[in-house]
Formats: C-alpha cells, sequence, structure tokens
C-alpha cells in the first residue's frame, strides 16, 4: 500500500521535475526553428517587424470578420512552416483562449455590458442576462487573443531564440541588456539541469523522503545549493568574458543577410495591414 | 630576456585572503616553449593560469608578462588589456563557463568582435577556426545542445579566433573520449610548431610527452616541486607517486596477484 507521506514528497519533487521539464521544452526546444519551412527561411528581422505589424493591426481593429483572415494566414504559415496543425492549434487555440473566456465572462452579462437581451437564466433565485453587445464583445476578445496569441507562437518557434535576441538590438535595445538576457536564456538550461540531478542525486541516496518537513529540506536546501553554484558560476563566466577581451561594453555579431523574398514578404504583410485596417475604419 | 614571455618571482595567492592557492612560485617561461603543469587536485595549477592570464593578481611577489609587469589597475585601461589579451588566450576546464553566448558563432566572434575586429573579418575567422577543429556543422547549434568533447572543441575555438601568442590550456583532455584527446593533442603541437607558446595544466600523464617539452610539477604545499624536461620527470616515479600522480595498481594475471606502479603509457608483464 502507497504511504500518503510517499506520496507528498513524490507530490514535490514530481511538481520540481515536471516544471523543469516544461521549461527546457517550452523555451529551450528549437525543433521547428530547425526545420526548413517558408518562415524559417525570411530574415528574422523582417519576420519580426512583419509579425508585429499584424499584431497591431489585429489588436486595432473591431471587427472579427477582419481578424479572421489573419487567423487564416496563422495557419496557411503553421503548414508552409512545417507545424503540425494539431500542435498548433492546441497550443493556441485552447488554452489561452479559454482563459481570457474567463476573465471576460463578466462583460456578457447586463449587469456590465446593457443592450438587447439574448438569453437570461435564473440561478438560486438571481437573474443573469446575457446581451448581444456583451457577447459579440466577448467573442471579438477571444477571437483577438487566439490570433494574437497564435501569431505570437508562430514567431517564437520559426525563429531560433539566438535570433531573436538578435533581433531587439536592430530595434535599439542596448547591446549590454540584449547580453545579459541571452545569458540568462544560455544558462537557463543548464541550472535546470543542474537542479534536476540534485534531485536525482537526493532520490537515489535517501529514497522516497517519508516526512513531510524532510521534502521541504530538500527543496530549501536544493534552492541555497542552487544559488550558490549561481554565484560562483557566474563569477567565472565573468572572468572568461574578461578573459576574451570584455571591458564593460560588449560588441556582439549582429549581421543579417535580406533577400528580394523577405523585401516581397515584408511588402505583402503592409499591403494586407493597411488594406484591413482601412477597411476596418471606413466600415 | 626579450623572449620571455612569463617571469614569475615568489609568486604567492590566497583565496579570501586565507586559503593559499600558490605558496612561493618561481617560473620563467620563454616564446614558442610547450610547458606543462602538473599535480593533484588542488595544487593551484588552475589559479597560475587565471594569474597568467591576468584575471587575479598575486598577494606577493611579481608576475611579468612580455616584459611589463602584470598588475591589477593596468587592465583598467582597456587598450593595455586589449593588447594583454590578444596576445594570451586561456580555455577554460569548464567549457560551460566559456561559452556563454546563445550560439556556438557568437561565442567564436565574441572575442575578436571586443576587439575591434570587423564584422566581415570576424565571418572569415569563425569559417576558419571552425574548419581546423572541425565544427562547421556546430556553428548555428545552441552551446547547451553540445556533447562535451564538442564543447571543448568550440571552447578552444573561442581563443583560436583570437589568434593569441600564448595559449593556457585547463585540463583540455579531462572527460573526453580517446578521439577528441587525439584532435586536441594534435592541436596543441601543430599550434606549437606555429611558434604559439603552450602553458597545459593537466594531471593526464599519458599526454605530457606529446604536449610538453618543459614540466613543472606542482606539491601539496602549494608551489613547484621540481622543473625539467618531460623525459626526466615523467621518469622520476618517487616523485610522481609522492605527488599522488601515479599509484600502486593490483590486479590478477592467471591467477596470480600482479602488484605495479600505474604509470603513462607503459607495458608490464
Amino acid at each position: 500500500m502507497t504511504n500518503p507521506a510517499h506520496k507528498k514528497h513524490d507530490f514535490i519533487g514530481r511538481s520540481v521535475l515536471s516544471a523543469l521539464a516544461f521549461l527546457k521544452d517550452a523555451t529551450l526546444s528549437e525543433e521547428y526553428a530547425n526545420r526548413k519551412g517558408f518562415l524559417q527561411s525570411l530574415d528574422p528581422r523582417f519576420k519580426t517587424i512583419s509579425f508585429l505589424l499584424f499584431l497591431v493591426t489585429v489588436v486595432s481593429l473591431k471587427s472579427i470578420v477582419l481578424i479572421s483572415p489573419f487567423y487564416l494566414l496563422c495557419l496557411i504559415l503553421a503548414l508552409l512552416s512545417g507545424i503540425p496543425l494539431r500542435n498548433f492549434l492546441l497550443r493556441t487555440l485552447f488554452f489561452i483562449p479559454l482563459f481570457s473566456l474567463f476573465i471576460v465572462l463578466p462583460t456578457l452579462f447586463s449587469i456590465v455590458t446593457p443592450g438587447e437581451p439574448v438569453w437570461s437564466f435564473h440561478v438560486v433565485g438571481i437573474t443573469g442576462i446575457i446581451t448581444r453587445p456583451g457577447l459579440d464583445g466577448a467573442v471579438l476578445f477571444v477571437v483577438r487573443i487566439a490570433t494574437s496569441v497564435s501569431l505570437v507562437v508562430l514567431l517564437s518557434v520559426t525563429t531560433r531564440h539566438s535570433e531573436l535576441l538578435k533581433v531587439l538590438r536592430v530595434f535599439g535595445i542596448p547591446q549590454l541588456f540584449v547580453l545579459t538576457v541571452s545569458m540568462c536564456y544560455r544558462y537557463l538550461y543548464l541550472f535546470a539541469t543542474m537542479v534536476e540531478n540534485i534531485f536525482t542525486a537526493v532520490k537515489s541516496r535517501v529514497g522516497v523522503v517519508s516526512h513531510q518537513r524532510q521534502g521541504q529540506n530538500v527543496v530549501a536546501w536544493n534552492i541555497a545549493n542552487t544559488w550558490n553554484r549561481t554565484t560562483q558560476m557566474s563569477e567565472e563566466v565573468y572572468m572568461a568574458m574578461i578573459s576574451r577581451g570584455y571591458t564593460g561594453e560588449p560588441r556582439l555579431l549582429s549581421k543579417f543577410h535580406a533577400t528580394p523574398k523577405d523585401w516581397l514578404w515584408l511588402l505583402c504583410a503592409v499591403v494586407i495591414c493597411a488594406s484591413l485596417f482601412y477597411r476596418g475604419h471606413t466600415l | 630576456m626579450s623572449d620571455t614571455v612569463f617571469e614569475l618571482k615568489d609568486v604567492h595567492y590566497s583565496y579570501l585572503g586565507k586559503f593559499p592557492a600558490l605558496c612561493g612560485v618561481n617560473m620563467t617561461i620563454r616564446s614558442g616553449e610547450k610547458i606543462a603543469v602538473i599535480g593533484a587536485n588542488g595544487t593551484g595549477k588552475s589559479t597560475l593560469l587565471q594569474l597568467l592570464d591576468g584575471l587575479i593578481f598575486p598577494d606577493r611577489g611579481t608576475v611579468t608578462a612580455f616584459g611589463e609587469r602584470l598588475l591589477e589597475h593596468s587592465q583598467d585601461n582597456e587598450k593595455a588589456a586589449h593588447r594583454f589579451r590578444q596576445r594570451v588566450g586561456l580555455v577554460f576546464q569548464n567549457a560551460d563557463i566559456q561559452l556563454f553566448c546563445p550560439s556556438v558563432r557568437e561565442d567564436i566572434a565574441f572575442g575578436p568582435l571586443q576587439f575591434g575586429v570587423a564584422e566581415d573579418e570576424v565571418s572569415r575567422r569563425i569559417l576558419e577556426v571552425a574548419e581546423v577543429l572541425d565544427i562547421q556543422h556546430l556553428l548555428d547549434r545552441v552551446p547547451h545542445q553540445l556533447s562535451i568533447g564538442e564543447k571543448r572543441r568550440v571552447a578552444i575555438a573561442s581563443v583560436l579566433a583570437i589568434d593569441p601568442d600564448v595559449y593556457l590550456f585547463d585540463e583540455p583532455t579531462a572527460g573526453l573520449d580517446p578521439l577528441t584527446v587525439r584532435h586536441i593533442i594534435d592541436f596543441i603541437v601543430n599550434a606549437n610548431q606555429r611558434g604559439k607558446t603552450i602553458i597545459t595544466a593537466t594531471h593526464d600523464l599519458h599526454i605530457i610527452g606529446e604536449i610538453a617539452d618543459t614540466v613543472y610539477v606542482f606539491g601539496r604545499n602549494k608551489s613547484i616541486v621540481r622543473g625539467g624536461s618531460s623525459e626526466s620527470v615523467l621518469n622520476d616515479r618517487s616523485l610522481l607517486e609522492s605527488n599522488n600522480l601515479i599509484h600502486m595498481h593490483r590486479h590478477h594475471h592467471d591467477g596470480r596477484e600482479h602488484v605495479h606502479q600505474h604509470l603513462p603509457l607503459e607495458p608490464h608483464d
């Protein structure tokens, strides 16, 4: 029979390990970015600018009919870039819009958004009335969120993180800031692995911790140990930077190669955004 | 002397002022030499390399590099610091420390870019060093995705791109497979043949014969207990045994117990 205390300890261990696995998978996997596809072939600068344009247009449009083409565009681009539609839809259409639906739920009702009633119901003596303006507003909000999330996911999964960071410099972000962020990103994986190894080592030596208190101690010790090693490593990394000529003002590689295809893509993006933006403001 | 690269006189160094790491080290290293610094763990080999690379400075004694005294405040001057760092390159023992950029390409480019080398020239150097170390296929990879051997080669490439006169290697072959060890030894030997000064800290006696003409043995007293030709040092078994560099090995041959010293590359009965 399983000891309930074991379950509690397993809960801590499994939570930490699952969080680390998610972190590694979600932020550090570049599976799709390394594939050959349409979006992967674009210059990261042009791709980022075009997606920013799309995002601004989606956020500024107030019609579901006009936002929908952007969602359709996302699906086409995902297909052209070798991203399995099932994964893409799961990631973009299920969780985040679902959460946004919870946020927008109160605006459905007449108490927040007055207007023509669509449906009413009675629960424990309280009458709830869903109004048409409330429903329209909620649907628009969810569609807008789903489309924006799809655009961001498409950009991030089809671009190597190092290139995305490099693009920040094109927008005038200081090199020191970009270097710091890129180093955080670089060492995130290392420390995630370190924490994972510590947990495995603890488990191999003491097995399943039988007391909740012991489990808490293991986590606290793990945090302290990781902090110490992080501090030590940051000093050594700084030494490695100095050794290669760093004097406080980093200089980083920033070379990109734009092709006619990139310019054509940007032109298409501008035309799509301008026409839908114009249509949205003349409706 | 004009061809002296480093001169250490009575160098003492301690961590936090209370944990001695080097105690009275004297050493002269000349241009084009192949030097190995050997010793058991914790005898100060890595500390010595960091001193030679101007990353830490002695509590007592002097370190002279290329005829100029190596002082902490002289490294505050960007021009002087760059002049020195373009001539001396350190390959750290832990490649994860050396590879701090988000991609291999950027790691190799980091050094030359800090020295103001133009991006076109940097791109040319990246391809050149990648070819030398056979890492062309790794250029766009993220460092954390590489194997230990690949990381070590990229770490060497990041220093080779600077093309320094002096290479400092801290345990370059630790934990590597035999083929990668071979590549690194070949790289060191070739670099020396091109006139580069090589200083390697290691306790891997198997590679000493190839990577060093002169060997300094560091003892538990954190100073040099003996220096000499690699042949003479490797033949001094009592010295190696007393400094934890070889051990008595016990095993069975044809049903009888057999005890002998574990020596580098030496056949036995």
